[in-house]
Protein backbone atom coordinates (compact mmCIF):
# COMPACT_ATOMS: atom_id res chain seq x y z
CA UNK A 1 0.00 0.00 0.00
CA UNK A 2 1.24 2.97 -1.19
CA UNK A 3 -0.40 6.56 0.09
CA UNK A 4 -0.63 9.51 -2.62
CA UNK A 5 -1.64 12.78 -2.19
CA UNK A 6 -2.01 15.30 -4.91
CA UNK A 7 -2.16 19.08 -4.26
CA UNK A 8 -2.90 21.65 -6.58
CA UNK A 9 -1.27 25.13 -7.14
CA UNK A 10 -1.59 27.77 -9.68
CA UNK A 11 -2.93 25.54 -12.39
CA UNK A 12 -5.87 25.23 -15.24
CA UNK A 13 -6.59 21.30 -13.52
CA UNK A 14 -5.40 20.22 -17.15
CA UNK A 15 -2.98 17.65 -15.64
CA UNK A 16 -5.71 16.40 -13.42
CA UNK A 17 -8.31 15.85 -16.36
CA UNK A 18 -5.59 13.44 -18.24
CA UNK A 19 -5.31 11.83 -15.19
CA UNK A 20 -8.55 10.91 -14.88
CA UNK A 21 -8.60 9.69 -18.66
CA UNK A 22 -5.91 7.28 -17.96
CA UNK A 23 -6.02 3.81 -19.51
CA UNK A 24 -2.82 1.79 -18.92
CA UNK A 25 -3.26 1.67 -16.11
CA UNK A 26 -6.08 3.91 -15.23
CA UNK A 27 -7.09 6.00 -12.30
CA UNK A 28 -9.21 3.13 -10.99
CA UNK A 29 -6.36 0.50 -11.58
CA UNK A 30 -4.25 2.56 -9.62
CA UNK A 31 -6.17 1.88 -6.56
CA UNK A 32 -7.58 -1.66 -7.02
CA UNK A 33 -4.26 -3.10 -8.68
CA UNK A 34 -1.63 -1.31 -7.68
CA UNK A 35 -2.56 -0.55 -4.19
CA UNK A 36 -2.35 2.77 -4.29
CA UNK A 37 -4.11 4.53 -1.56
CA UNK A 38 -5.40 8.01 -2.60
CA UNK A 39 -5.17 10.23 0.40
CA UNK A 40 -6.84 13.10 -1.03
CA UNK A 41 -6.94 14.64 -4.83
CA UNK A 42 -8.93 18.15 -5.64
CA UNK A 43 -11.58 16.21 -7.66
CA UNK A 44 -11.18 13.05 -5.48
CA UNK A 45 -10.62 13.64 -2.30
CA UNK A 46 -13.79 13.00 0.14
CA UNK A 47 -12.65 15.35 3.59
CA UNK A 48 -13.42 19.30 3.43
CA UNK A 49 -12.41 21.62 5.42
CA UNK A 50 -11.36 21.05 8.98
CA UNK A 51 -11.00 17.05 8.20
CA UNK A 52 -8.48 17.82 5.21
CA UNK A 53 -6.69 20.10 7.68
CA UNK A 54 -6.51 17.64 10.15
CA UNK A 55 -5.24 15.43 7.73
CA UNK A 56 -2.51 17.56 6.10
CA UNK A 57 -1.10 18.50 9.42
CA UNK A 58 -1.35 14.82 10.46
CA UNK A 59 0.82 13.94 7.12
CA UNK A 60 3.13 17.07 7.75
CA UNK A 61 3.80 15.84 11.71
CA UNK A 62 4.87 12.30 10.30
CA UNK A 63 1.20 10.27 11.92
CA UNK A 64 0.23 9.47 8.38
CA UNK A 65 3.01 8.14 6.01
CA UNK A 66 2.66 9.64 2.16
CA UNK A 67 4.70 7.75 -0.33
CA UNK A 68 4.08 9.64 -3.48
CA UNK A 69 3.75 13.87 -3.17
CA UNK A 70 2.23 14.98 -6.37
CA UNK A 71 1.98 18.42 -7.51
CA UNK A 72 0.14 20.22 -9.70
CA UNK A 73 0.14 23.85 -11.27
CA UNK A 74 2.82 26.53 -10.09
CA UNK A 75 4.09 27.86 -6.30
CA UNK A 76 2.46 31.37 -6.20
CA UNK A 77 4.47 33.48 -4.33
CA UNK A 78 2.52 36.68 -4.90
CA UNK A 79 2.53 39.45 -3.48
CA UNK A 80 5.77 40.17 -2.74
CA UNK A 81 6.68 36.43 -1.73
CA UNK A 82 3.74 35.86 0.57
CA UNK A 83 2.20 33.12 -1.15
CA UNK A 84 -1.60 34.60 -0.39
CA UNK A 85 -2.63 34.89 -4.06
CA UNK A 86 -2.90 30.87 -3.50
CA UNK A 87 -4.39 29.98 0.10
CA UNK A 88 -5.29 26.57 0.78
CA UNK A 89 -6.63 25.13 4.12
CA UNK A 90 -6.54 28.22 5.83
CA UNK A 91 -2.54 28.92 4.69
CA UNK A 92 -0.66 30.33 1.45
CA UNK A 93 -0.27 27.07 -0.36
CA UNK A 94 3.31 27.52 -0.91
CA UNK A 95 3.61 26.56 3.39
CA UNK A 96 2.01 23.19 2.52
CA UNK A 97 4.12 22.10 -0.25
CA UNK A 98 7.37 23.39 1.61
CA UNK A 99 6.15 21.70 5.27
CA UNK A 100 5.05 18.62 2.67
CA UNK A 101 7.92 18.28 0.41
CA UNK A 102 10.11 17.34 3.39
CA UNK A 103 8.06 14.45 4.28
CA UNK A 104 7.61 13.17 1.04
CA UNK A 105 9.48 9.53 -0.05
CA UNK A 106 9.09 10.86 -3.37
CA UNK A 107 7.55 14.01 -4.90
CA UNK A 108 6.75 14.49 -8.38
CA UNK A 109 5.79 17.38 -10.24
CA UNK A 110 3.30 16.99 -13.20
CA UNK A 111 2.45 19.29 -15.71
CA UNK A 112 5.03 22.67 -17.16
CA UNK A 113 3.52 24.69 -14.32
CA UNK A 114 4.96 22.47 -11.76
CA UNK A 115 7.97 21.72 -13.09
CA UNK A 116 8.84 24.62 -14.42
CA UNK A 117 6.68 27.30 -14.57
CA UNK A 118 4.81 26.76 -17.41
CA UNK A 119 2.42 29.59 -19.33
CA UNK A 120 1.55 31.00 -15.57
CA UNK A 121 5.62 31.72 -15.07
CA UNK A 122 5.44 33.73 -18.45
CA UNK A 123 6.48 37.30 -18.20
CA UNK A 124 5.62 39.41 -17.10
CA UNK A 125 4.58 36.76 -14.26
CA UNK A 126 2.25 38.57 -12.35
CA UNK A 127 1.54 36.09 -9.77
CA UNK A 128 5.19 35.05 -8.78
CA UNK A 129 5.28 31.72 -10.12
CA UNK A 130 7.68 29.26 -9.91
CA UNK A 131 8.02 25.31 -10.56
CA UNK A 132 9.27 22.98 -7.75
CA UNK A 133 12.65 22.52 -8.66
CA UNK A 134 13.18 24.68 -11.90
CA UNK A 135 12.03 28.12 -13.02
CA UNK A 136 11.73 27.64 -16.71
CA UNK A 137 15.46 26.65 -17.30
CA UNK A 138 16.76 27.33 -14.20
CA UNK A 139 17.45 25.02 -11.72
CA UNK A 140 16.46 25.73 -8.34
CA UNK A 141 12.56 26.73 -8.05
CA UNK A 142 10.24 27.20 -4.84
CA UNK A 143 12.68 23.62 -3.19
CA UNK A 144 16.07 24.94 -4.42
CA UNK A 145 17.92 22.86 -6.14
CA UNK A 146 19.39 20.65 -3.80
CA UNK A 147 16.34 19.03 -2.64
CA UNK A 148 15.70 15.37 -2.19
CA UNK A 149 13.11 13.83 -1.61
CA UNK A 150 13.08 11.13 1.40
CA UNK A 151 14.05 8.29 -1.07
CA UNK A 152 17.00 10.35 -2.09
CA UNK A 153 16.00 11.88 -5.70
CA UNK A 154 15.44 15.25 -6.57
CA UNK A 155 11.35 15.86 -7.75
CA UNK A 156 10.45 13.94 -10.71
CA UNK A 157 10.11 16.37 -13.42
CA UNK A 158 6.94 15.14 -16.33
CA UNK A 159 6.19 17.83 -17.94
CA UNK A 160 3.72 18.62 -21.00
CA UNK A 161 0.58 20.77 -20.96
CA UNK A 162 -1.11 18.28 -19.95
CA UNK A 163 1.30 15.54 -19.33
CA UNK A 164 -0.28 12.36 -21.52
CA UNK A 165 -1.62 10.29 -18.54
CA UNK A 166 0.19 7.53 -19.12
CA UNK A 167 3.20 9.30 -18.66
CA UNK A 168 1.72 9.86 -15.34
CA UNK A 169 -0.05 6.90 -14.34
CA UNK A 170 2.97 4.80 -15.35
CA UNK A 171 5.70 6.79 -13.08
CA UNK A 172 3.07 6.88 -9.90
CA UNK A 173 2.92 2.71 -10.70
CA UNK A 174 7.04 2.59 -10.72
CA UNK A 175 7.14 4.38 -7.99
CA UNK A 176 4.63 2.71 -5.73
CA UNK A 177 5.68 -0.65 -6.28
CA UNK A 178 9.29 -0.21 -5.11
CA UNK A 179 10.62 0.74 -8.97
CA UNK A 180 11.24 4.26 -8.22
CA UNK A 181 14.45 4.11 -7.29
CA UNK A 182 15.41 2.09 -10.87
CA UNK A 183 14.00 5.61 -12.72
CA UNK A 184 16.83 7.45 -14.16
CA UNK A 185 15.90 10.91 -14.75
CA UNK A 186 17.36 13.56 -17.52
CA UNK A 187 19.47 16.78 -16.83
CA UNK A 188 16.04 17.94 -16.12
CA UNK A 189 14.62 15.67 -14.13
CA UNK A 190 12.35 14.01 -16.49
CA UNK A 191 11.86 10.35 -16.96
CA UNK A 192 14.40 9.05 -19.74
CA UNK A 193 11.97 6.33 -20.67
CA UNK A 194 9.35 8.71 -21.65
CA UNK A 195 11.93 11.89 -22.93
CA UNK A 196 14.87 10.90 -24.73
CA UNK A 197 13.34 10.29 -28.01
CA UNK A 198 11.66 13.14 -29.61
CA UNK A 199 8.16 14.11 -31.01
CA UNK A 200 9.53 13.34 -34.19
CA UNK A 201 9.94 9.91 -33.42
CA UNK A 202 7.45 8.08 -34.74
CA UNK A 203 5.90 11.29 -36.91
CA UNK A 204 3.74 9.58 -39.55
CA UNK A 205 5.11 12.94 -42.06
CA UNK A 206 8.96 12.38 -41.11
CA UNK A 207 9.26 11.32 -44.96
CA UNK A 208 7.70 15.00 -45.68
CA UNK A 209 10.54 16.41 -43.50
CA UNK A 210 13.34 14.82 -45.36
CA UNK A 211 11.79 15.61 -48.53
CA UNK A 212 10.86 19.22 -47.45
CA UNK A 213 7.32 19.32 -48.49
CA UNK A 214 5.73 21.58 -46.41
CA UNK A 215 1.87 21.53 -45.01
CA UNK A 216 0.47 25.29 -45.49
CA UNK A 217 -2.56 24.78 -43.52
CA UNK A 218 -3.57 23.13 -40.23
CA UNK A 219 -5.09 19.78 -40.28
CA UNK A 220 -3.23 18.99 -44.66
CA UNK A 221 -2.52 15.42 -44.42
CA UNK A 222 0.58 16.06 -46.51
CA UNK A 223 4.09 17.65 -45.99
CA UNK A 224 5.27 18.14 -42.75
CA UNK A 225 4.62 20.70 -40.51
CA UNK A 226 8.49 22.30 -39.13
CA UNK A 227 8.44 24.57 -42.20
CA UNK A 228 5.88 26.95 -41.81
CA UNK A 229 3.50 25.99 -39.21
CA UNK A 230 6.41 26.14 -36.35
CA UNK A 231 6.64 22.53 -35.70
CA UNK A 232 9.22 21.83 -32.85
CA UNK A 233 9.00 18.26 -33.18
CA UNK A 234 12.70 17.87 -33.78
CA UNK A 235 13.79 20.07 -30.64
CA UNK A 236 10.85 18.40 -28.18
CA UNK A 237 11.80 15.52 -25.97
CA UNK A 238 8.47 13.52 -26.08
CA UNK A 239 7.37 9.97 -26.81
CA UNK A 240 3.97 11.72 -28.29
CA UNK A 241 4.09 9.18 -31.41
CA UNK A 242 5.17 6.91 -29.81
CA UNK A 243 2.65 6.31 -26.45
CA UNK A 244 -0.31 7.64 -29.03
CA UNK A 245 -2.93 10.34 -27.13
CA UNK A 246 -6.20 8.57 -26.79
CA UNK A 247 -4.22 5.78 -28.20
CA UNK A 248 -5.32 7.09 -31.42
CA UNK A 249 -3.47 9.92 -33.10
CA UNK A 250 -0.97 12.96 -32.15
CA UNK A 251 -0.83 16.61 -32.69
CA UNK A 252 1.06 15.80 -35.90
CA UNK A 253 -0.66 13.34 -37.13
CA UNK A 254 -3.72 15.70 -36.66
CA UNK A 255 -1.40 18.27 -38.43
CA UNK A 256 -1.52 20.85 -36.08
CA UNK A 257 2.34 21.60 -35.17
CA UNK A 258 4.30 20.51 -31.92
CA UNK A 259 4.23 23.23 -29.59
CA UNK A 260 7.49 21.80 -27.68
CA UNK A 261 5.63 21.57 -24.45
CA UNK A 262 7.46 19.46 -22.37
CA UNK A 263 10.55 21.84 -22.81
CA UNK A 264 11.33 24.34 -19.54
CA UNK A 265 11.08 27.15 -22.26
CA UNK A 266 7.60 26.64 -23.13
CA UNK A 267 5.83 28.75 -23.59
CA UNK A 268 8.11 30.44 -26.88
CA UNK A 269 9.10 33.41 -27.11
CA UNK A 270 6.91 34.43 -24.28
CA UNK A 271 3.66 34.54 -26.51
CA UNK A 272 4.76 37.58 -28.19
CA UNK A 273 2.51 38.23 -30.90
CA UNK A 274 3.13 36.31 -34.46
CA UNK A 275 5.43 33.22 -32.76
CA UNK A 276 2.91 31.18 -32.14
CA UNK A 277 2.32 28.51 -35.35
CA UNK A 278 4.76 29.98 -37.28
CA UNK A 279 8.40 28.78 -38.17
CA UNK A 280 10.75 32.21 -37.10
CA UNK A 281 12.92 33.25 -40.09
CA UNK A 282 15.71 35.01 -41.25
CA UNK A 283 15.83 36.28 -44.57
CA UNK A 284 13.78 33.20 -45.91
CA UNK A 285 15.58 30.70 -44.16
CA UNK A 286 14.93 29.07 -40.78
CA UNK A 287 16.01 31.52 -37.92
CA UNK A 288 17.39 27.84 -36.03
CA UNK A 289 19.61 26.50 -39.04
CA UNK A 290 21.03 22.50 -38.42
CA UNK A 291 23.94 22.99 -36.39
CA UNK A 292 27.48 23.64 -38.89
CA UNK A 293 25.23 24.16 -42.06
CA UNK A 294 25.70 27.26 -43.72
CA UNK A 295 22.60 28.92 -45.97
CA UNK A 296 24.12 28.47 -49.13
CA UNK A 297 24.97 24.67 -48.27
CA UNK A 298 21.07 24.43 -47.08
CA UNK A 299 19.52 25.95 -50.32
CA UNK A 300 21.76 23.00 -51.98
CA UNK A 301 20.54 20.19 -49.75
CA UNK A 302 16.73 21.77 -49.95
CA UNK A 303 17.34 21.32 -53.67
CA UNK A 304 18.61 18.09 -53.85
CA UNK A 305 15.79 16.51 -51.48
CA UNK A 306 13.06 18.01 -53.36
CA UNK A 307 14.35 17.10 -56.27
CA UNK A 308 14.59 13.32 -54.65
CA UNK A 309 11.24 13.43 -53.51
CA UNK A 310 8.28 10.95 -54.56
CA UNK A 311 5.25 11.93 -55.99
CA UNK A 312 3.45 10.70 -53.47
CA UNK A 313 4.85 12.99 -51.21
CA UNK A 314 3.14 15.93 -52.56
CA UNK A 315 -0.57 14.22 -52.49
CA UNK A 316 -3.10 13.98 -49.60
CA UNK A 317 -2.04 11.25 -47.58
CA UNK A 318 -4.23 9.43 -44.73
CA UNK A 319 -2.47 9.71 -42.11
CA UNK A 320 -4.10 9.21 -39.07
CA UNK B 1 -8.78 33.46 -66.91
CA UNK B 2 -7.79 29.69 -68.29
CA UNK B 3 -8.31 26.85 -65.31
CA UNK B 4 -5.78 24.31 -66.72
CA UNK B 5 -2.84 25.07 -65.12
CA UNK B 6 -0.65 24.33 -67.84
CA UNK B 7 -2.27 27.39 -69.66
CA UNK B 8 -1.82 29.43 -66.68
CA UNK B 9 1.59 28.76 -66.64
CA UNK B 10 1.92 29.50 -70.23
CA UNK B 11 -0.12 32.50 -69.27
CA UNK B 12 2.15 33.50 -65.96
CA UNK B 13 5.35 33.24 -68.31
CA UNK B 14 4.30 35.43 -71.49
CA UNK B 15 3.43 38.26 -68.28
CA UNK B 16 6.86 37.98 -66.95
CA UNK B 17 8.44 37.72 -70.27
CA UNK B 18 6.89 40.65 -71.80
CA UNK B 19 8.35 42.22 -69.15
CA UNK B 20 6.12 42.59 -66.02
CA UNK B 21 7.37 44.65 -63.31
CA UNK B 22 6.93 43.31 -60.25
CA UNK B 23 7.60 44.18 -56.40
CA UNK B 24 10.75 42.04 -56.06
CA UNK B 25 11.98 44.53 -53.54
CA UNK B 26 12.08 44.85 -50.34
CA UNK B 27 12.25 41.20 -49.40
CA UNK B 28 10.55 40.65 -46.27
CA UNK B 29 13.44 40.11 -43.74
CA UNK B 30 10.87 39.15 -40.38
CA UNK B 31 8.33 37.66 -39.91
CA UNK B 32 6.34 40.95 -39.46
CA UNK B 33 6.69 42.21 -43.45
CA UNK B 34 6.56 39.00 -44.91
CA UNK B 35 2.80 38.39 -42.95
CA UNK B 36 2.09 42.29 -44.25
CA UNK B 37 2.37 40.76 -48.21
CA UNK B 38 0.39 38.00 -47.26
CA UNK B 39 -2.50 40.19 -46.02
CA UNK B 40 -1.87 42.03 -49.08
CA UNK B 41 -2.67 38.98 -51.63
CA UNK B 42 -5.03 37.80 -49.52
CA UNK B 43 -7.12 40.82 -50.16
CA UNK B 44 -7.15 40.44 -54.01
CA UNK B 45 -9.67 37.97 -56.09
CA UNK B 46 -7.73 34.73 -55.54
CA UNK B 47 -8.13 34.80 -60.05
CA UNK B 48 -6.44 38.01 -60.19
CA UNK B 49 -3.13 36.69 -61.47
CA UNK B 50 -1.76 39.94 -62.73
CA UNK B 51 -1.62 40.83 -59.34
CA UNK B 52 -0.34 37.99 -57.34
CA UNK B 53 2.51 38.49 -60.14
CA UNK B 54 3.21 42.04 -58.93
CA UNK B 55 3.02 41.87 -55.41
CA UNK B 56 4.27 38.45 -54.82
CA UNK B 57 7.30 39.90 -56.77
CA UNK B 58 7.83 37.37 -59.52
CA UNK B 59 10.81 37.24 -61.63
CA UNK B 60 11.25 34.28 -64.06
CA UNK B 61 14.89 33.36 -63.18
CA UNK B 62 16.84 32.90 -59.80
CA UNK B 63 17.35 35.83 -57.61
CA UNK B 64 20.27 36.79 -55.63
CA UNK B 65 23.69 36.15 -54.79
CA UNK B 66 22.46 32.56 -53.94
CA UNK B 67 20.81 32.03 -56.58
CA UNK B 68 17.31 31.63 -55.56
CA UNK B 69 14.55 29.78 -57.07
CA UNK B 70 11.34 27.79 -56.64
CA UNK B 71 13.03 24.53 -56.70
CA UNK B 72 14.41 25.00 -53.52
CA UNK B 73 11.38 26.88 -51.43
CA UNK B 74 9.52 24.78 -49.24
CA UNK B 75 6.13 25.85 -50.90
CA UNK B 76 7.09 24.58 -54.26
CA UNK B 77 5.95 21.33 -55.66
CA UNK B 78 8.28 19.42 -57.71
CA UNK B 79 5.87 17.13 -59.32
CA UNK B 80 3.07 19.24 -59.71
CA UNK B 81 5.04 22.16 -60.62
CA UNK B 82 3.10 24.01 -58.27
CA UNK B 83 3.57 27.01 -55.59
CA UNK B 84 1.45 25.61 -52.82
CA UNK B 85 1.42 29.19 -50.85
CA UNK B 86 -2.34 29.52 -50.12
CA UNK B 87 -2.10 32.90 -51.07
CA UNK B 88 -0.10 32.62 -54.44
CA UNK B 89 -1.48 29.05 -55.39
CA UNK B 90 -0.08 29.24 -58.86
CA UNK B 91 2.12 27.27 -60.90
CA UNK B 92 5.17 27.99 -61.33
CA UNK B 93 8.14 26.97 -63.11
CA UNK B 94 11.58 25.47 -60.98
CA UNK B 95 13.93 28.41 -61.98
CA UNK B 96 11.99 31.29 -60.96
CA UNK B 97 11.73 32.70 -57.88
CA UNK B 98 9.52 35.61 -55.75
CA UNK B 99 10.30 37.15 -52.68
CA UNK B 100 8.05 34.89 -50.77
CA UNK B 101 10.58 32.33 -51.16
CA UNK B 102 11.29 30.33 -47.77
CA UNK B 103 13.15 27.36 -46.90
S1 LIG C 1 5.40 17.35 -38.52
FE1 LIG C 1 6.81 17.99 -36.86
S2 LIG C 1 7.32 16.10 -35.80
FE2 LIG C 1 6.43 15.50 -37.77
S3 LIG C 1 8.16 15.27 -39.18
FE3 LIG C 1 7.46 17.38 -39.36
S4 LIG C 1 8.73 18.54 -37.90
FE4 LIG C 1 8.88 16.38 -37.37
S1 LIG D 1 3.04 17.03 -29.55
FE1 LIG D 1 4.41 18.55 -28.62
S2 LIG D 1 3.04 20.16 -27.84
FE2 LIG D 1 1.79 18.33 -28.23
S3 LIG D 1 1.74 17.24 -26.28
FE3 LIG D 1 3.44 16.38 -27.45
S4 LIG D 1 5.24 17.55 -26.79
FE4 LIG D 1 3.42 18.69 -26.17
S1 LIG E 1 6.56 31.23 -52.80
FE1 LIG E 1 8.26 29.93 -53.41
S2 LIG E 1 7.40 28.44 -54.87
FE2 LIG E 1 5.95 30.12 -54.63
S3 LIG E 1 6.44 31.44 -56.33
FE3 LIG E 1 7.54 32.22 -54.54
S4 LIG E 1 9.56 31.26 -54.67
FE4 LIG E 1 8.22 30.13 -56.04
Amino acid sequence: MANLLWLQGGACSGNTMSFLNAEEPSACDLVTDFGINVLWHPSLGLELGENLRRMLDAIVSGEIAMDIFVFEGTVVNAPNGTGEWNRFCGRPMKDWVADLAKVATFTVAVGDCATWGGIPATAPNPSESEGLQFLKREHGGFLGKDYTSKAGLPVINIPGCPAHPDWITQIVVAVATGRGGDLTLDEFQRPKTFFTSFTQTGCTRNMHFAYKVSATEFGQRKGCLFYDLGCRGPMTHSPCNRILWNRVSSKTRAGMPCLGCTEPEFPFFDLEPGTVFKTQTVMGAPKDMPTGVDKAGYIKLTAAAKAASPAWAEEDLFVV
Amino acid sequence: MASDPEDILKTIAAMLEAGLETEVEPFPETDKEFADILIKLRQLDPNDLKGKLVIGGFVDHPYGPEQQRCMECMYYLVHRKWCDLPELAVPVEPEWWCRLWRI
